[in-house]
Parts: C-alpha cells; sequence; structure tokens
C-alpha cells in the first residue's frame, strides 16, 4: 500500500465529516469526499493531508455557492402542492433527541465566525497546527489561540441555546 | 512568577509543542497550582467540543476501495487526454503563428512600412490613423460601381490617403462594404511590408483573380470591401482537395493583410515556414470554438482545412475577421 493509500485509509472518514459540516448533506459529502481522493491519486501532492483538506474545503465553498442558487431555483417552484413532504415513519424518541441535539450544535457552530470555525473543523479533522496555519494563512502562534477562542465559543453558544430551549419548555 | 498563558495550554494539550516547550510547561505546573487548574479545566472544554462536534457525524457508510477512485481518476485523465490531443491542432497552429507571421509582421510594421506611405502620412496625418481607429466618419455609402471604387484607390500607396478615409475594416463589420475584388493583381514586388515566403516545398503560382477564381469556384477567402492585391495558389495534391490560396488585400494603412484557406497540414506548413530570425511574442489565444492566434495572425480550424488570416491587426480585429469569414465562405 502505498502513502496515498494509506491517507486514503486514514483520512477518508475525516474527510467525509469534515465536509458534511460544511454541506450539511450526506450524500453530497460523501461524493464530494470521494472527488477529494480521485483528485489526489491523479495530483499525488507534496504535503498530501493538508492538500486533502485544502481541495475539500474549496469543493465544500463551492458547493455552497451551488446551493445558494439552487434554493434560489427552488423557492420558484416550491408552490407545487404535489411537493408536500411526506414523513415515512414517526422517528423514536432516541433519534428525536439526537437530532436536537445535532441542530443545536449546528447552530452553536454556524455562530463562530468563519475563521474559527474552519480552524476548529480542521484540528477536528486531525491537521497538524502547521497544517492549520498553511491552510487559513495564521501564523502558527496564531493557531493555538484561535482554537482556544474556537472553543470557548462553541460551548458557550451551545450552553446558550440549551438555556433558552429551557426556559421555553418550562414557561 | 509568569503564568501560563491559555492559548499555550491549548497548544500544549494539542500537543504542538516542542519538547523543550512542554518540558518548561510541565515544570511550571509541577509547582503552580493554578495554572494546574486551567490546565484541567482547558482540557474539560477541549474533551467537550470533542464531544459536540462528534454529534456531527453523517451516517457511517459503505467506503469505496482506493483502487476504485483510481481506476475512475484514470478513466478521467484519458478523457482529459482525448480533450488535450483534440486541442494540439490548435496548439501547433499556435506554434506555427508564433514562429512565423505574428512576429514577423509585427517587427516589420515598422521597417518595412513603403516609403510612399510614410511620405503620404507627413502630407495629411489626419487621414493616416488606423482606419479601425476612425469611427467618428459615418461609413461611406456603398458604392454604385465597386470595382472601379477599387480600382481608384489600390494601386499607388502615395495616393490613397489623400481621399477620405472609409473604415476599410470595420471590426465588428457592422457595415460591410461588399465590394468584389477585382483584377487589379499586382505582382508580388510591388507589395509593401512583407513579402510571402513560400520557400517551403510548396509551388506557388501567382495568379490572376479570375483565373484563381476559375480554378477554386466561389470560395475565395477574403475580406469584403478591400482590394486585392495578389493571389498565390499551392499546388494541388491531387485528389478532389482544393488547394492551398493565399489572397493577400490592402489596408487603407498600406499594410497588407493575407487570408489564408486551405488543407490544414498545408497551411500549418505554410505558417511555420514564415520564420523570423527574432524571438517574436507567442500568441496565446485558443477558443474553445476553434480559434488559435493572437496579434498579427489567427487561424480557424474548419474540418481538415484552417483559414488563417495574418495582419498587423489586434487578435481581437482578427478574430473578428476570421469569423465572419468563417460564416460567409462555407
Amino acid at each position: 500500500m502505498d502513502e496515498l493509500e494509506k491517507l486514503y485509509q486514514t483520512t477518508y472518514t475525516a474527510v467525509v465529516r469534515f465536509l458534511y459540516r460544511k454541506v450539511w448533506d450526506a450524500d453530497r459529502a460523501e461524493d464530494l469526499a470521494q472527488e477529494v481522493f480521485m483528485r489526489l491519486f491523479q495530483h499525488r501532492p507534496e504535503k498530501p493531508r493538508a492538500w486533502v483538506f485544502a481541495v475539500a474545503a474549496n469543493l465544500a465553498r463551492d458547493e455552497a455557492r451551488a446551493a445558494i442558487r439552487r434554493r434560489k431555483h427552488l423557492t420558484l417552484m416550491t408552490n407545487d402542492p404535489g411537493q408536500a413532504p411526506s414523513r415515512m415513519a414517526p422517528p423514536a424518541d432516541e433519534e428525536v433527541e439526537h437530532d436536537e441535539q445535532m441542530e443545536a450544535v449546528h447552530g452553536a457552530l454556524e455562530q463562530l465566525t468563519p475563521r474559527d470555525r474552519e480552524v476548529l473543523l480542521l484540528w477536528d479533522g486531525g491537521l497538524s497546527y502547521p497544517e492549520i496555519a498553511l491552510q487559513t494563512g495564521l501564523a502558527v502562534g496564531a493557531v493555538g489561540t484561535t482554537l482556544a477562542r474556537a472553543r470557548r465559543r462553541l460551548v458557550d453558544a451551545y450552553d446558550r441555546q440549551h438555556q433558552n430551549r429551557d426556559h421555553a419548555a418550562h414557561s | 512568577m509568569r503564568h501560563i498563558p491559555e492559548d499555550e495550554l491549548h497548544a500544549y494539550l494539542d500537543q504542538a509543542l516542542s519538547r523543550s516547550q512542554c518540558v518548561e510547561i510541565e515544570s511550571h505546573l509541577a509547582g503552580c497550582a493554578a495554572c494546574r487548574a486551567e490546565r484541567d479545566g482547558i482540557a474539560a472544554l477541549r474533551d467537550r467540543t470533542t464531544a459536540l462536534l462528534s454529534t456531527l457525524t453523517p451516517p457511517r457508510r459503505f467506503m469505496p476501495a482506493a483502487e476504485v477512485l483510481r481506476e475512475r481518476a484514470a478513466e478521467r485523465s484519458a478523457q482529459r487526454r482525448d480533450r488535450w490531443r483534440a486541442g494540439m491542432w490548435a496548439a501547433s497552429v499556435m506554434l506555427a503563428l508564433g514562429l512565423g507571421w505574428t512576429g514577423k509582421s509585427m517587427l516589420e510594421t515598422d521597417a518595412g512600412a513603403s516609403p510612399g506611405v510614410l511620405a503620404s502620412g507627413t502630407d495629411s496625418p489626419d487621414t493616416t490613423t488606423l482606419p479601425l481607429a476612425d469611427t467618428a466618419q459615418p461609413p461611406a455609402p456603398a458604392p454604385s460601381d465597386p470595382a472601379a471604387e477599387v480600382a481608384t484607390r489600390t494601386p499607388a500607396p502615395g495616393t490613397s490617403s489623400s481621399r477620405p478615409v472609409e473604415p476599410a475594416v470595420d471590426p465588428d463589420f457592422t457595415a460591410p462594404v461588399s465590394l468584389e475584388p477585382v483584377s487589379t493583381v499586382l505582382s508580388s514586388g510591388q507589395l509593401p511590408g512583407t513579402p510571402l515566403n513560400v520557400d517551403n516545398g510548396t509551388l506557388f503560382r501567382t495568379v490572376s483573380w479570375d483565373n484563381a477564381r476559375n480554378e477554386r469556384g466561389e470560395s475565395m477567402p477574403r475580406i469584403a470591401g478591400l482590394p486585392v492585391v495578389e493571389v498565390q495558389v499551392g499546388t494541388s495534391h491531387g485528389g478532389t482537395a482544393r488547394p492551398l490560396v493565399v489572397v493577400a488585400q490592402q489596408l487603407e494603412s498600406g499594410q497588407v493583410i493575407r487570408t489564408i484557406e486551405g488543407p490544414a497540414t498545408d497551411v500549418t506548413k505554410l505558417l511555420a515556414s514564415q520564420r523570423s530570425d527574432t524571438g517574436s511574442p507567442w500568441p496565446t489565444i485558443a477558443d474553445s470554438i476553434g480559434i488559435a492566434g493572437g496579434d498579427g495572425a489567427m487561424a480557424m480550424r474548419r474540418g481538415d482545412r484552417i483559414l488563417a488570416i495574418t495582419a498587423p491587426l489586434s487578435s481581437d480585429s482578427l478574430r473578428a475577421m476570421i469569423r465572419r469569414l468563417n460564416a460567409g465562405n462555407r
């Protein structure tokens, strides 16, 4: 197994997760991740791990732009009554709880600045400080500061959302 | 004693510090309860972030084998190569243009312009601007006797600029003056500018317009509205393919524009043979509809034939001309 294949085996899941947290669609995240690794095998870059995440970030950005265009297009079509969403089966309680928590984390993540969010997601994807610095343009010394802030803000935002929801539930 | 800053504790827990930095921090932690508490708090924060983020994980699914992705990547490369090969004609033509006329005509426009043109320029400077730039003048009405019109202004560059300048070569061809070129074919010795280098193994004959037309039928490549000053026809390689033809026409400025049409290999060879000894700017344009070239020369692929224009004009003008030619000369 060559170096790139090893990288594929060890980082594929992380890349899917990284992409999922940007495009919020599991299928698209997988498609894009496969695109990333196809390109990896074609290009054989010098610093493959950082390269993989850089390409993933670019694809996710393009995807977000395309999604905005699609949404604009969709709003023109949503008046179709035949398109009403139909639920297959009522979800189990656990599932509901998990979905709610996911939504809360998602909401908290969206409250971070784009840079803080990017650094946090890259760190969680497994990149080192120098790799994060390379990709974001930050100084290596600034990565720790940014991560410290991003972590604090994520947890604060999440807790705030929970408090608000509890207040709403008890009143 | 200095306490450890928060970001350094993050970096420490993230194992992003050097060994010596770690030793320094650990020795401080050993003697500082406040920093130990801070470290524990940050460790808890770190764990919590990781836990929160882990909820944002898509359901695990089938992961394709690396081989599959490799194969798909290879297939895609192969497709790219095919497209690349299709683009090679453009590259070869551009190479030919780059080696040949572009540099040559650019270089010799200054040095090689005929004295007659230069002299007329000083006589009436207001009319010597390039026709392309002269948009203030309304286009002249189409002459009733085009042949006569051409004949009066064709042969002597010295007299041409005493006439009002009509936009002879309109880049957009909004008002093409539909002149039929006439038999005022000069010998190549009289042509200002660069003579055609035909020393490339292809035998050329300089023929009259009428003769050329008899040989090739209606499909003579030319710019409407400009006098034809020379027609050269290459030898046919037998068979039914129309031989290469070069039609030289004179711009209002006295410079020569050549329109070339012929089998792709012949045209490429001819363009490449117009080699200039000095370095020349290489044309950089090759667009999707099959036009290659740049300032000074432009070529367009039409099946197994190529249509090319060389003239001391900008790439935009040449592109507009070649499109127009292509549309009208199928």
